[in-house]
């Protein structure tokens, strides 16, 4: 979904950046998010405040708000996807190949 | 801090669900099932994913009402989701049965989703409401099969949309709930084929939404 919507905006992310981690998302606001995405998910408080604080500080409180809300949401889905077996059919994994190099999906665990 | 209305909302009638008769557990056992749940999600020392919960003293109730082994799944799926394999899936559901297996997996998500919002936005996690008594309601699709694209089972016709969209149709109660704090935490359905939708102005693109969506679906090594 990534690829694909920022593929249809005209400024299309860097994959690599956004699996590593680091700078050079290719978008606006796309470093700060993706910083605050990865605290979310991670267990350092302090980078998360601070991550926090720097989004609030380049964007707004609504719009930190904004990407809080989306981060619970894979919170939810990634426990769903993984709770109840989800799977792609075969032929969406089959045209997603670049995406899931980008990402290692060959070794994630959850892998079905 | 200002949360917006319809997330405000989602949440605040997400958290009174948990404490509401299921269709499988009673309000009292959503509720002790959703605590594990949320010590899960803020254990500092978690135990492996082969652990039980349950045999570790202190973390679930000396009398749980809801068997000890719920807990041990709970716990399992909060914390270790992305290990999770076919056969423990089996192993879950014969014990629990399929249904009630299903509905404890929307508690979980429930949990993890307002947990994790409230901690990333440096809030606190909102207070349990109180169990409302009753027994659980039995509410079941008249028209139950197993699909391909998930374990578990779900309403007919299987397959015809995205397997997270069906994956809860099995409990009406907890499909329902998940489209709510879906459409409001991410984006509505209707909306999922638009690049361009953005919830408001001054919001984040669409772009900007799968960042996040992508980089937490990618640390908690989710495959789908």
């Amino acid at each position: 979904m990534l690829s694909w919507s920022s593929a249809q905006s005209g400024a299309e992310a860097d994959l690599t950046a956004v699996a590593a981690g680091t700078d050079g998302v290719g978008f606006e606001n796309g470093d700060a998010l993706l910083r605050f995405a990865s605290a979310t998910a991670g267990d350092d408080e302090a980078e998360l405040t601070a991550s926090r604080e720097a989004l609030v500080e380049e964007t707004d409180e609504a719009f930190m708000i904004d990407a809080a809300a989306v981060a619970a949401n894979f919170e939810m889905m990634t426990r769903l996807a993984d709770g109840t077996g989800a799977a792609m059919p075969s032929g969406a994994v089959e045209s997603q190949v670049k995406i899931s190099e980008a990402y290692g999906v060959a070794d994630v665990i959850s892998q079905r | 801090m200002e949360v917006r209305a319809d997330l405000a909302d989602a949440h605040r009638d997400a958290w009174t669900h948990l404490a509401e008769p299921g269709s499988w557990w009673t309000g009292e056992q959503r509720l002790e099932l959703a605590k594990t749940v949320l010590g899960a999600m803020s254990d500092n020392e978690p135990i492996p994913p082969w652990g039980s919960i349950s045999a570790v003293d202190g973390r679930i109730p000396d009398m749980p009402t809801a068997p000890a082994f719920a807990h041990d799944v709970a716990y399992r799926i909060a914390r270790h989701a992305g290990t999770l394999t076919e056969d423990w899936y089996k192993k879950a559901s014969e014990e629990l049965g399929p249904l009630p297996y299903v509905e404890l997996v929307g508690i979980v998500t429930t949990v993890a989703a307002v947990s994790r919002f409230s901690r990333s936005v440096g809030a606190d996690v909102p207070e349990f409401p109180s169990p409302v008594p009753g027994e659980p309601t039995g509410d079941a699709p008249d028209d139950l099969v197993d699909p391909e694209l998930n374990w578990v089972p779900v309403a007919a016709p299987a397959d015809q949309t995205a397997a997270v969209m069906q994956a809860y149709t099995a409990v009406p109660s907890e499909f329902q709930n998940y489209l709510q704090m879906a459409s409001a935490q991410y984006m509505p359905a209707a909306e999922m084929g638009d690049p361009a939708w953005m919830r408001r102005e001054g919001g984040l693109t669409r772009p900007q939404t799968e960042l996040v969506a992508s980089r937490v679906a990618q640390l908690r090594e989710c495959f789908y």
